[in-house]
């Protein structure tokens, strides 16, 4: 199969394309600005709709009423962005609405800058709007892997009838790789029953909602979003394991810190060192399971991340104390390297031996 | 009522935007800022900006241009902080813990003002914060790269209304933000054009001396977003009003003024035919866009002068 070489943020529209999905609802920020101007061009192509809406807020709204509506739906933003949809996506989750949101991440707090970071990971995998929620969470960490995530994503959304997260950086939105894209798939996508298109052919009105007055009406909603939730947790952990077999020292990396995390592991089995990596492609749900089967070898394990420390509390929760968890992080939209990541490993199995 | 501005008298007047920021040669943005910030001179200003050319290019690090109190939060509320900072200010004059008279000017860009901002614009008009709002109209969020915005106008190619053998460039018409603010019934709205530096400078000055809520729309060409030549800047702005595409005038308590007749309309081409952004739009399929265009024109110079005349 012929490759072509594609850039990350128009690989996510793509993927998009290719997954069936025809309405987009964006609005600029960098450094995703690339997937609305790759969508802006190639939505019309497909019968699609690209619309750029006047603000975040108003995005994420409109990605609420056309997934009411039953449409495979997407929006794509950047941190600070995501923080202004995040009322939408909670109502989203709460209406149980299948959508698609493309978070490609930023240094922040505040404005911060436009350089590559995973400082979401919190607002992302733990909530990040209100109310008792989770969103299906993926981490691509090369181009090729966005194309395919993006239909994962879009199929999970609406598997769970929950919103799915597809969160990636600035240097996965802006770099370019080949990707084997294959023929245009021919998509029979599944019907929406509960979807609110008229009631022609039914007797019954579908209502979408998130209102609940009633307590005991709500927490019955809460308790079926909880199962929904479990069943995610038991069904959709995704992760890819490197020369983890024998792995004393166990590193975590997800998205583009996964392939510098990667490295190292060569770079440490080179210097006699039995590293090895999880890299979660789930981060909700977050793939425990390699991580309690790896502590049974493992002395120790070292999480990397773009950000102050995010994912090493869930790799925490995980093990439960059962061995020492070690981060080593940058931030501020500072990219990590091989020879960091590699010293902070050194150190940390220069006190195990 | 403000005095009448000399060239000579400004001149000496220290520019309050320092050179060294990272804005782009002959953007008109800069050029926008100083004349606004010269004719507030005789007052101390503190100014906000929300995200945007302006902002970013202005305070890299720890840095600033801004040779007067400053501030930014984020892209939405220019317009909110500084009526925040507005409230402070007469909270601590009623307390007798300041005395000075100061000046509170928002500058933004059409994103962060026709669009995402709209709200708190007209939030801090509708409650009458005593400052002073300036848009500086690109027409495009420049910023992130050449987006449409509320304020791009029909036809125009940007990179989310791509121009291409179906679809014109943008289909819609830009919003009349002018009017819209005139419609909050505030105590001056005008629109001004750096290329008439003087019919600008008296606006600003004399919106400045006036309490209430203000404010003034300001063309500022983009040789990036607009596809012209970089030296292009002044003639475009200057054409912009020639072609009563951008008509400057003021509506002051409620009383329209034009302030600016050209002598000869000029028909609008001469203002597209320097923007690689119009460009298609001298196809022959896309003609109606341009007929379409003057029509507009024309339609709204017409209502200006109609309403100026109520008040003749």
């Amino acid at each position: 199969m012929d490759k072509v070489l594609m850039e990350g943020n128009a690989a996510f529209g793509e993927g998009a394309v290719r997954a069936g999905c025809r309405f987009f609802f964006g609005y600029p920020i960098t450094p995703q600005s690339e997937l609305p101007h790759y969508l802006a061009r190639r939505m019309p192509e497909v019968g699609g709709v690209y619309l750029q809406a006047e603000s975040e807020v108003a995005a994420i709204n409109m990605v609420y009423g056309a997934a009411a509506a039953g449409a495979r739906v997407m929006t794509a933003s950047s941190s600070p962005g995501i923080s202004l949809m995040q009322e939408g996506i909670s109502y989203i989750a709460g209406a149980e609405l299948p959508a698609v949101i493309v978070n490609i991440m930023r240094g922040g707090p505040g404005l911060g800058n436009i350089a590559p970071s995973q400082s979401d990971y919190f607002q992302v995998v733990k909530g990040g709007g209100h109310g008792d929620y989770r969103l299906l969470v993926l981490a691509p960490s090369s181009v090729q892997e966005i194309i395919d995530l993006m239909a994962v994503a879009f199929e999970l959304a609406d598997k769970y009838r929950n919103p799915t997260m597809v969160v990636g950086d600035g240097v996965l939105g802006q770099m370019m790789e080949p990707v084997e894209l294959g023929p245009m798939p021919d998509l029979v996508l599944p019907a929406k029953a509960w979807a609110t298109t008229g009631t022609a052919g039914r007797n019954t009105r579908n209502i979408v909602n998130s209102l609940y007055i009633q307590p005991e009406e709500l927490e019955k909603v809460n308790l079926r979003l909880q199962a929904k939730y479990s069943q995610m947790a038991k069904e959709e952990k995704r992760w890819e394991e490197y020369r983890l077999d024998d792995a004393a020292l166990v590193l975590l990396a997800f998205g583009m810190v996964a392939r510098i995390a990667k490295a190292a592991v060569d770079k440490l089995r080179a210097a006699g060192i039995p590293a090895g990596l999880i890299r979660p492609i789930t981060l909700y749900p977050f793939p425990d399971i390699p991580v309690t089967q790896a502590a049974e070898r493992a002395k120790a394990f070292l999480v990397v991340e773009m950000n102050a420390g995010q994912m090493v509390e869930d790799v925490r929760l995980a093990l439960c104390g059962q061995r020492p968890v070690h981060f080593y992080g940058r931030t501020g939209g500072v990219l990590t390297s091989v020879a960091e990541v590699t010293g902070a490993a050194k150190e940390i199995w220069e006190v195990i031996e | 009522m403000a005095a009448e501005l000399q060239l000579k008298e400004l001149a000496q007047r220290k520019v309050l935007l320092a050179p060294g920021h990272r804005l782009c040669a002959g953007c008109g943005a800069p050029i926008v800022a100083k004349m606004v910030l010269l004719a507030a001179s005789d007052y101390p200003v503190v100014a906000a900006s929300p995200t945007g050319c302006l902002e970013v290019s202005t305070c890299i690090s720890d840095y600033t241009a801004w040779e007067i109190p400053w501030i930014h939060s984020a892209f939405e509320n220019a317009a909110a902080t500084l009526a925040g900072v507005e409230t402070m200010y007469r909270a601590l004059k009623k307390k007798g813990k300041i005395d000075k008279e100061i000046k509170f000017i928002a500058i933004a860009g059409d994103g962060g003002t026709y669009d995402i901002g709209i709200q708190s614009l007209s939030g801090a008009m509708e409650r009458g914060h005593d400052l002073l709002y300036v848009c500086y109209d690109n027409g495009a969020y420049m910023n992130t790269g050449i987006q449409r915005s509320g304020a791009t106008p029909l036809g125009a190619d940007t990179t989310t209304s791509p121009a291409g053998s179906v679809i014109p460039g943008k289909t819609q018409r830009r919003k009349d933000l002018t009017k819209i603010m005139a419609a909050h019934n505030i105590t001056y709205t005008a629109q001004a054009s750096p290329s008439h530096w003087s019919d600008l400078l008296k606006k600003v000055s004399k919106a400045v001396s006036m309490k209430g809520p203000k404010f003034i729309n300001v063309i500022t060409p983009c040789h990036r977003g607009w596809r012209a030549r970089v030296e292009d800047t002044i003639l475009l702005a200057r054409l912009a009003v020639q072609t009563c595409y951008w008509p400057l005038y003021e509506v002051e308590n409620g009383i329209t003024r034009v302030t600016y007749k050209p002598r000869e309309k000029k028909p609008i081409e001469e203002f597209l035919k320097l923007q690689g952004r119009f460009k298609h739009l001298f196809a022959p399929e896309n003609e109606w866009i341009i007929k379409q265009f003057q029509e507009d024109i024309d339609r709204e110079w017409e209502r200006l002068l109609k309403e100026e005349s109520l008040y003749a």
